[in-house]
Order: C-alpha cells, then sequence, then structure tokens
C-alpha cells in the first residue's frame, strides 16, 4: 500500500488556520520541499507566533482535532482529526523571533489563502545552528536548492 | 499513429532533457561546487507546483518510515 502524503485532512486543517488568521509559518525540511529542495520528510513542522491563541483550538475542532499540551514525558501536539503528523515548534536554533523570520518567508497559494513558508537561505541557518547528524546530512541538499534559487531566480516569491 | 505519437513524444522528452541540462550547466558554472544531482532534482521539482512536491517528500519519507 502506498503511504499517505499530505492528505485532505492536513489541508483541510492549514486552510482552517489561515481563514481564522492564525499567525504560523511552516519550517523545517517540509518548507524546504515545498520551495523545491529533493529533501525527504514525515511531517510538516509549523511554528505558530503564539499557541495560546484561541483560533488555533476552533480550527482544530473544525476538524476534529484537538491540542494536547506539554508535559514533563511529552512535547506539545495535535491528536485526532489526521492531523497527528503537523509537528509543533516552538524554538528554532540560530534563528530570531517569530516576527523577525516573517519577514524571511515566501507566500505559497492554498486555496484562496498565502501560506507563509520560511526561506530555505533561514531553513539552512537552523540547521547548521541544531547540528545534530540529520541536520547535518541535509545542508549539502539545501546548500544545492538555494544555488539554484539564486543563479535561476526560480522558486523564490516575494514575501 | 501510435509511432508518430511515440515518436513527438520522444523529441519532446529530448528537448525537455537538454533545456534541463542546459539549466544544471548555468547553475554549475556559477557554483561549481554543487552536486549535480541535487541541482537536476531541484529544477525537476520547481517545474511542479509546491504543493506536489511537499506530496512527493511526504510520500517519500512516510513510506521510509513505514518500512522502518
Amino acid at each position: 500500500m502506498a503511504a499517505p502524503s499530505l492528505n485532505e485532512s492536513e489541508l483541510r486543517f492549514l486552510r482552517a488556520l489561515l481563514r481564522r488568521k492564525v499567525r504560523f509559518m511552516v519550517v523545517g525540511l517540509s518548507a524546504a520541499a515545498l520551495q523545491g529542495a529533493p529533501v525527504v520528510t514525515q511531517d510538516v513542522d509549523l511554528w505558530f507566533e503564539d499557541l495560546g491563541d484561541p483560533a488555533i483550538r476552533e480550527a482544530l475542532r473544525e476538524v476534529g482535532a484537538a491540542y494536547v499540551p506539554p508535559s514533563l514525558l511529552n512535547p506539545p501536539m495535535f491528536a485526532g482529526g489526521g492531523v497527528e503528523l503537523f509537528d509543533i515548534v516552538l524554538t528554532l536554533h540560530g534563528l530570531g523571533t517569530f516576527a523577525e523570520e516573517l519577514g524571511h518567508c515566501i507566500e505559497v497559494p492554498l486555496g484562496r489563502h498565502r501560506l507563509k513558508v520560511l526561506g530555505v537561505e533561514r531553513i539552512l541557518a537552523s540547521k547548521r545552528a541544531a547540528n545534530r547528524t540529520k541536520d547535518r546530512l541535509a545542508i549539502p541538499v539545501l546548500e544545492d536548492s538555494l544555488s539554484v534559487q539564486q543563479v535561476t531566480g526560480r522558486g523564490q516569491t516575494s514575501p | 499513429m501510435s509511432v508518430k505519437r511515440n515518436n513527438a513524444r520522444e523529441r519532446w522528452a529530448a528537448q525537455w532533457a537538454e533545456q534541463l541540462m542546459k539549466s544544471v550547466r548555468a547553475v554549475l558554472a556559477v557554483r561549481p561546487e554543487a552536486d549535480p544531482d541535487n541541482v537536476r532534482h531541484t529544477l525537476i521539482l520547481l517545474e511542479q507546483p509546491p504543493l506536489e512536491r511537499l506530496r512527493k517528500s511526504l510520500t517519500r519519507g512516510r513510506a521510509l518510515a513505514q518500512r522502518k
């Protein structure tokens, strides 16, 4: 059986967040993939400016999901509604504040809305700062994709 | 009829590949340290819509996770 890719529940959740004007951005390798980097990832990392924003819970309710707050053993996560594979990002190594990084986002159309996606250059900065084994593996691919963007001007959209 | 269609498809494929490799060489001319495969794959993915690029990445990633 083929593995599921970004499915309708996940798209519905993203649209529900955007419709409610929740301030968030896609970060990590899924953000790089949206910009053409040939990377492989299992989840979609979302960075929210304010996890306490009630509109996040409303969007979750709309798709039949719920927020699970962090505990000693678990990070914060979403459960139910087919949105479990969205990872909540609380901090990104080597980057500025949410508001600062918003200026480094590109916008990807999603229906009537526009999804904020962190630019490859900033994803690279976070991978270099985090410096885990999996980050080091992704760095050369991200560097080469950034080269393609810079030389051809493709894959970049105005913030 | 089908021979003609095959010929047209092969001509289109050859032109597409030629154009792609021209773009790869243009990037490598500026960034010789870049890996040609990464450059080629990025250029191919950039021909597709962003959500399709993400779908491909997730399909491979989740397939790998299922195999573990």
